[in-house]
């Protein structure tokens, strides 16, 4: 073999390659659902709002990317990532409360008004967020003890991080659901997807569960900004790019289900690192164009209900 | 229209074809400009205004066409009078395959116009050796056919200019016509407009196409213009602004998106030379149209007049 | 009370058309008055840091030179492009029509720099492109009015692949480049030197700005390699810089930077950049010259960091335009006599001494630098690239001559 580069003892170069490959799939599937683990946490709390309120929030990128903020400046002045995620997922339950309240509360259920409004919102929180924050790209500090590489068996090496975030993903989506599925809250506001009008006829206040589930897909939002800024930076924009994803997750998954939300974010991850990885040109229309296919054949979505 | 209107639009008339000999030449440029982009948002509102359809992908149109006519003309040498055609073609072919999407309505609609775009943001951006990257298509010539030839933006101007006006009086014969009347009555209730006999998924889908091929006219306007074009013009925003231009003149009617692009290309130009908060700007533009100008300046004074009318009769 | 508020909203409409449609054309100038000067660079969107640092390099220069050029005052106006090139076009428009400035710098973006030159092809107002770096401009598709003072991005591409295959004795490269315009010259700039030396590319990996995640390009870096060289911009250079660290990678190869460790990305690195190569480029904070010491002081000084490449890059355009101002007696009305003025001057920059080839680009040093922490005068402690081997006055069109060059056509993927 030219250029040098030590085969491990015992193998052909055929093997050798092989074992490549192997490696490769293996690492782009971690890569791929610890993207997947991140999704999920933004999408889930865009799906629920639309679920119950059918509200569309275009916002929910600039959320994460201020909730990500708020988070960084905690951590550079408490030097506490955990306090950081709960600093960044309570400013935006407030900012998103006043944002409901005020702005969202009066459209109605006009998705075109409350496209248009909150991406005029998510306009702002930026351009304040560039003000204060400024234009580089800058990274939530995590603690010592999450960084650096984490030797798995069979000489592979991941980042230690990505593992924490995936395992905290999974703990939020198990929480999610039992919460969706096993509790009385969870009864309610299924029953309120379905329908609304039954709900608030049986004299549960629909108000104040509306602000519930806001509050915690605010939460959610925040939230992920602050452990997605640890491996993803902040960074004026990067609220639209995530934004994108996110939607794809929730449009695949079907809108207003968490099962969706979970499935969706697995399928756009792992679509995203195979298909950088086998087809880098193409690595957008790898993710648009199977969404666009699968919307032509089922508009709602894997998991979608009809509206 | 009134005799007010009429009048108005005399007037507006007047004032744009005398308005070379007294602007100079960057607010030439920014008036085609106004022009070129309330075409674009003419084309939104085809959909947005008679249909009840909110598409967020127009600048997809837009794009390919200008893209398609650029190429031909600065790496074929093809002429004019091919290349500007071939590109409405190509918007209009794209606007066909698009068009598949009014299977669905509503806030499902809205997604996956958001996503088709994007597919097209994407090739454009990445597919560089045949679209230029980032840097995109340099160096459109001026249109010409045969020995006539346009020299300046001034021409061009006037060039525009009829188009636009064309272009406005077809719009109103065709929303006028039986097949606007049936839009219309869709956008009211589509089930009621099924229900007497109408196939409303055949009529939306031309009506897609439809407002696709005046996007991409815009399109073909804007590449002879700006002599270039790049990625950016089939970016999300691009449409975005393009729905709120629309709204923020007044949605379904035919002045509505002209102004509506004046005011938002004049504010970014008047407000971004001396205001680093542009965008803040611009957002809260956006949030005040929603929340109390949903009906746009059109409408608003609409309702002024029906103000007045009322305090005269009382 | 509605009455009221719809007339408000009336007269403040008005007042908003009359200002944008009817103000009227500027007066003519005369010779004599200020030199004005149109900066084009984005203050907002996802390029303003760069953006601001050409404001801060550029406004410094003027300060030093007191705001004066061949016995005139000199004005500058900042236009924000966005780096969105429909922008930068409008904008340039306005700098030469409303503004009447008599030479435009700018812009940053890559691709807002055909957009711009087309506005001075239009006009014949001369653009002095400062950073925007797409080789064709210099090359390919050149335009009389217009010269560049910054560099071509092939220009650092090509010493940077012979350093590879001479100094680091590397023979297996994989190559990580960003997939946009200035990534595909400087790295295949890159390649082209280094095959052309006898070495071999294990893998050209590309993506795109913004690239979210870097574990699947590093788990696609081919095991056989013996280096990486990276070509990454904007976000993803800190991204590369965790994900090559988190991923354990440090300890299995060895990675260079040909355009990767900006003085502006530093500080979201941390001490691990110790000791890497950072890039190769035209400029180093940490260049050794009187100059340099004195411009990174003076800009320390005034702002609490050191300069970028952006920075410097603005801070030399100042410099170049006013030696060519003078040299002509600030007559700037005469725009050939400038534009040669511009062609033949010979600069002492902060970055070192420069010149324009016979295509209107700079022949300049590049630098190969590691990254060290020294100690500033003013800032103390603090990263920044240290230069360890100079490649004296680089052509863009390196060893080649420009016919040879201009014949093999634009580096494409």
């Amino acid at each position: 073999m030219p250029g040098g580069g030590a085969l491990p003892p015992g193998t052909s170069f055929p093997q050798h390659l092989a074992l490549t490959m192997m490696t490769g799939a293996i690492l782009q599937a971690i890569n791929g659902v610890s993207l997947a683990a991140l999704l999920f946490l933004l999408a889930s709390g865009f799906t629920l709002t639309f679920g119950l309120m059918r509200v569309v929030n275009m916002a929910h990128g600039a959320y994460y990317l201020l909730g990500g903020y708020v988070g960084l400046s905690t951590v550079r002045a408490t030097g506490s990532f955990a306090l950081a995620i709960a600093a960044g997922g309570a400013a935006i339950v407030l900012l998103g409360y006043l944002v409901d309240r005020f702005l969202i509360r009066r459209t109605g259920e006009n998705h075109l008004a409350q496209v248009l409004l909150t991406v005029g919102v998510a306009f702002v929180i930026g351009d304040i967020a560039l003000k204060i924050w400024g234009g580089d790209s800058l990274k939530v500090h995590v603690p010592e003890l999450l960084r650096g590489p984490m030797e798995l068996p069979g000489g592979l090496v991941y980042p230690a991080y990505r593992f924490v975030l995936i395992f905290f993903s999974i703990v939020v989506g198990v929480l999610l659901w039992v919460l969706y599925r096993k509790t009385q809250i969870g009864a309610v506001v299924r029953a309120g997807v379905d329908d609304r009008e039954q709900v608030s006829a049986t004299g549960i206040n629909v108000d104040r569960l509306f602000v519930i589930v806001s509050a915690l897909a605010s939460f959610l939002a925040g939230m992920s900004g602050v452990v997605g800024g640890a491996f993803l930076m902040l960074y004026p924009g990067a609220e639209w790019e995530i934004l994108v994803y996110a939607l794809v997750v929730v449009i695949v998954g079907g809108l207003g289900s968490l099962e969706g939300a979970m499935i969706g974010a697995l399928i756009v991850g792992l679509l995203d690192a195979y298909g950088r990885w086998l087809l880098p040109e193409f690595s957008y229309f790898v993710l648009f164009a199977p969404m666009a296919l699968l919307l032509l054949v089922r508009p709602r979505g894997l998991f979608g209900k009809d509206i | 229209m009134g005799r007010v209107g009429i009048g108005l639009a005399l007037a507006a008339f007047a004032v744009a074809l005398t308005l070379p000999q007294f602007a100079g030449p960057f607010w030439m440029g920014l008036v085609t400009q106004m022009l070129i982009f309330g075409l674009l948002a003419l084309s939104v509102d085809l959909l947005l205004g008679q249909t009840g359809l909110f598409s967020l992908c127009h600048a997809s149109f837009f794009a390919v066409a200008a893209y398609t006519t650029a190429i031909l003309q600065v790496r074929y040498a093809v002429p004019t009078l091919l290349a500007a055609p071939a590109g409405l073609v190509a918007g209009t072919l794209l606007a066909l395959g698009f068009g598949l999407a009014v299977r669905t309505r509503g806030v499902y609609f809205i997604l996956i116009t958001i996503a088709l775009g994007y597919i097209v943001w994407g090739v454009l951006h990445r597919w560089s050796s045949f679209t230029g990257g980032d840097n995109g298509v340099t160096n459109v010539p001026f249109p010409a056919v045969g020995e006539l030839r346009i020299g300046s933006h001034t021409e061009y101007y006037y060039f525009v200019l009829a188009v636009v006006i064309a272009c406005a009086l077809v719009y109103r014969v065709l929303i006028a016509s039986p097949f606007g009347l049936s839009l219309r009555g869709i956008k009211a209730s589509e089930t009621r407009t099924r229900s007497l006999g109408y196939r409303t998924g055949l009529h939306l889908y031309a009506a897609f196409v439809l407002s696709g091929l005046l996007a991409s006219l815009a399109g073909v306007l804007y590449v002879y213009y700006n002599r270039f074009v790049n990625p950016v013009s089939a970016s999300f925003p691009i449409s975005v602004e393009a729905t709120l231009m629309a709204i923020i003149g007044g949605s379904g009617t035919i002045a509505g998106p002209f102004i509506g692009s004046g005011i938002i290309l004049g504010l970014r130009n008047w407000v971004s030379s001396f205001f680093e908060l542009y965008a803040t700007v611009m957002g809260v533009v956006f949030i005040a149209t929603v929340l109390w100008a949903p009906d746009g300046i059109v409408g608003l004074v609409n309702r002024l007049r029906a103000a007045r009318a009322r305090r005269k009769a009382l | 009370m509605t009455r009221d508020r719809i007339r408000r909203s009336l007269r403040g409409l008005a007042a908003l058309l009359a200002a944008v449609g009817l103000a009227a054309p500027g007066a003519a100038y005369a010779q004599g008055g200020p030199i004005k000067i149109g900066l084009l660079v984005p203050l907002t969107g996802p390029l303003a840091t760069p953006g601001r640092d050409m404001v801060d390099g550029f406004n410094l220069f003027w300060e030093q030179a007191r705001h004066t050029a061949g016995g005139r005052k000199v004005e500058i106006v900042v236009a924000d492009t966005t780096c969105n090139p429909d922008q930068a076009i409008t904008q340039a428009r306005r700098m030469v029509h409303q503004e009447k400035v008599h030479f435009m710098v700018g812009p940053l973006c890559g691709h807002e720099g055909p957009a711009v030159a087309q506005v001075s092809k239009e006009t014949g107002v001369p653009l002095l492109m400062d950073t925007a770096g797409a080789d064709t401009v210099t090359k390919w598709d050149r335009t009389p009015t217009v010269v560049r003072t910054a560099v071509s991005a092939s220009q650092i591409g090509h010493p940077w692949g012979e350093y590879m295959y001479k100094e680091l004795g590397l023979r297996n490269v994989t190559f990580i480049g960003q997939d946009y315009t200035w990534g595909h010259e400087v790295t295949l700039g890159a390649v082209k030197t280094f095959t052309a030396l006898g070495g071999k590319v294990a893998k050209i990996i590309w993506n795109p700005i913004g690239t979210k995640d870097y574990g699947p390009t590093i788990a696609a870096i081919p095991a056989e390699s013996d280096g990486v060289s990276a070509v990454v911009v904007g976000v993803d250079r800190v991204r590369l810089f965790e994900a090559w660290f988190n991923f354990g990678m440090d300890k299995k190869k060895k990675i260079y930077g040909g355009y990767w460790m900006h003085q502006d990305a530093l500080p979201q690195m941390d001490e691990r950049a110790i000791g890497l190569i950072g890039n190769s480029l035209h400029y180093a904070a940490g260049l050794d010259t009187p100059e340099n010491k004195a411009f990174t002081e003076a800009f320390a000084t005034k702002h609490k960091r050191l300069p970028s490449w952006f920075a410097e890059s603005a801070y030399t355009t100042g410099l170049w335009s006013k030696t060519a101002v003078d040299s002509i007696q600030g007559k700037i009305e005469d725009r050939a006599a400038f534009l040669n003025a511009m062609r033949t001057a010979q600069i002492k920059a902060p970055r070192g001494p420069l010149r324009m080839d016979g295509y209107d680009n700079p022949v300049q040093n590049v630098y190969i630098s590691k990254i060290q922490k020294i100690k500033h005068p003013v800032l103390g402690e603090v990263m920044t690239n240290v230069p360890i081997k100079t490649y004296p006055a680089v052509s863009q069109f390196w060893t080649w001559t420009p016919e040879e060059f201009l014949k093999q056509g634009p580096y494409k993927r």
